[in-house]
């Protein structure tokens, strides 16, 4: 797939950590040290290549917790297959942000 | 220092999210304000939720604010990325104003071979025109006519004058003009002051360097046509006698073609510093303005009352040669108002009934639709003026009303062609790619014209839908409707360069 071997290390990066629970921009940005001025960017373009896809949060749910509510994004089945390819090609990947840190978010 | 001194950051951060959002396309400027003004509102939790400010972390949180620029940059990129190009194929928009380029250049290079059309297009004026006017009496109504009588003239002259600092004074007359070598054809001569050509600032060619040789005898300045057809083009003509009538003038040049805008075709002009003194009859007179009545706002028709010669005061016409001047350019307005209003009476004016579903194209395809058509009006008119004035000025011999009438009819009925073209040319295209509709079909029955559907289809050759034309309009099909074709069709065409869903 031509999305496959496109995709840079940042954004493999991302991917994996949406992957790994990382699911609105700030946490992205937290985990993998990058500026927004990448992050964001970086979300679109894995969106419009329909690698990601992103969904509002519910209203009740923020209005609970006295927040405005967020854009969570989350891997298609695309994205997930392309984070395979990508992981075998960067193998540091999967070290620097482990999966494992789902069940801790 | 309390969380409400913070605020100053706070309404700076939004600001800078404000002004990015400038950067967003419109359409995505809603949600992507809520995302960036949503996030922030987490980043400064996390960063600056403190009770005293810290500057680490109101740096941080405008660091990420500043982000909100390069991804506002990129989306405006990636929207831009998804217009859809225009149709390259025969008949697209491009080639439409290249042809219509190339009409009006030709127009041009056809005007500017005819002296009349040129004096027009060059705007060849008198010299500060609007200090120049006509005078001619109020009675009278016709304009192309002489009303002023020599004698007139005389007393104006013989007064001392306010408003004006100098008259010039023309008839034209009949007279055969001869050399002693060949007898010559009767021309049109104008008898004019002495400084008529002063007055008016016209140019004359092949004037004798030296001044004239023989300056008791009036001068007479040749047309450029007669110049060329009875005096072959002569270079060395300054300077030679030659009977106009019975009276003796010197030739002393040439009038470029096309300067003279004054009521009259004239073949030449005769100037005499007495011609007021042994004129009788009616003429022509024009008056310069003298420095303080020029300064005054006078109209460009004005009235004024002066004495006459028999003392009783009469009323005269005072006519600015700006607007003189201005009449071809006048003349084609009136005319292309005139289509406008008529337009609606000869074709359909909307382009916009091809929608049948809800799907509206984005603002940018309509944009371009609607300036397609502006420009092609755009060179549609000045084509139109070219022409008008070509067909106008066709023979040198026409006189001014003749002239005048021509270019009228010829601009109106130029431009409503022109612009019936422009319409039905806009609605057989495609209004997203702007290609030529081609490969009509003719669908259905006129016998079962109120049963099923009954017409013609075109198809947009780079797949963008297809336009269904009633053959007989129906209360149910009264107007053509367009039926846009989403991307599985891409498949089906060569051009599927062309087909995005981005024009919605």
């Amino acid at each position: 797939m031509a999305t496959e071997a496109k995709l840079s290390h940042t954004a493999a990066m991302i991917l994996q950590a949406i992957n790994a629970g990382y699911i609105y921009g700030f946490s992205v940005m937290e985990m993998t040290g990058l500026p927004s001025g990448t992050v964001y960017p970086a979300m679109r373009r894995l969106e419009r290549d329909e690698l990601i896809r992103s969904n509002w949060e519910q209203q009740s749910i923020a209005d609970a917790e006295q927040r405005p509510p967020r854009k969570y994004y989350k891997l298609t089945r695309t994205g997930k297959v392309t984070l395979e390819s990508s992981r075998k090609r960067y193998p540091l990947l999967a070290k620097l942000i482990p999966s494992e840190q789902v069940e801790s978010i | 220092m309390t969380r409400q001194s913070t605020s100053p950051f706070r309404v700076g951060n939004l600001a800078l999210l404000r002004l990015a959002s400038l950067l967003v396309p419109w359409q995505h400027r809603g949600e992507w304000g809520r995302e960036w003004r949503s996030e922030l509102w987490h980043v400064r939790q996390a960063c600056a939720a403190g009770i005293a400010p810290s500057w680490k972390g109101e740096r941080e949180v405008a660091a990420f604010c500043l982000g909100a620029f390069q991804d506002a940059f990129y989306l405006r990129r990636q929207v831009r990325h998804k217009k859809v190009p225009l149709a390259s194929t025969r008949g697209s928009a491009a080639q439409c104003m290249l042809f219509l380029v190339a009409v009006m250049a030709v127009s041009y290079c056809f005007a500017l071979l005819r002296p009349g059309v040129r004096a027009e297009l060059l705007a060849l004026q008198y010299r500060v025109p609007q200090n120049l006017v006509m005078i001619q009496s109020a009675r009278n109504r016709q304009d192309l006519g002489p009303t002023i009588s020599a004698e007139q003239v005389r007393m104006w002259k013989g007064r001392r004058q306010q408003i004006f600092d100098g008259f010039a004074f023309y008839q034209i007359v009949q007279k055969p003009v001869s050399t002693a070598l060949h007898a010559r054809s009767p021309l049109r001569i104008a008898r004019a002051s002495s400084n008529l050509f002063e007055l008016l600032g016209l140019p004359i060619q092949l004037a004798p360097a030296g001044g004239e040789a023989r300056n008791e005898l009036p001068r007479l300045i040749l047309s450029d046509a007669v110049w060329k057809k009875e005096f072959a083009e002569d270079p060395f003509v300054a300077g030679q006698v030659v009977h106009v009538g019975l009276r003796e003038a010197v030739v002393s040049g040439v009038a470029p073609p096309g300067h003279w805008r004054l009521p009259g075709k004239v073949d030449g002009w005769l100037l005499d510093p007495d011609v007021d003194a042994v004129s009788d009859g009616v003429g022509f007179v024009v008056a310069h303005l003298t420095p303080s009545a020029a300064q005054e706002q006078w109209s460009e028709r004005w009235r004024m009352s002066a004495p006459t010669p028999d003392g009783t005061p009469d009323d005269f016409l005072c006519v600015s040669l700006a607007e003189k001047t201005r009449e071809s350019w006048d003349l084609f307005l009136f005319a292309v108002i005139l289509a406008f209003l008529s337009l609606p009476a000869t074709t359909s004016l909307p382009l916009g009934e091809y929608q049948l579903g809800s799907r509206k194209l984005s603002w940018s395809t309509r944009l371009r639709r609607w300036t397609f058509l502006c420009g092609k009006i755009a060179l549609l008119l000045p084509i139109v003026y070219l022409i008008s004035l070509d067909l106008a000025y066709t023979r040198s011999t026409l006189d001014t009303l003749s002239s005048e009438y021509i270019q009228l009819v010829s601009a109106f009925s130029l431009c409503l062609f022109g612009l019936r073209w422009a319409l039905r040319d806009q609605r057989q295209r495609c209004p997203v790619c702007l290609g030529k509709l081609t490969h009509p079909v003719r669908v259905g029955q006129p016998s079962r014209n109120f049963l099923a559907w009954n017409g013609t289809e075109l198809i947009c050759v780079g797949g963008h839908g297809l336009l269904h034309v009633p053959e007989i309009p129906t209360s149910w099909f009264s107007t053509q409707r367009w039926m846009y074709l989403d991307p599985s069709w891409e498949i089906l065409f060569p051009e599927s360069g062309l087909v995005s869903t981005g024009y919605f």
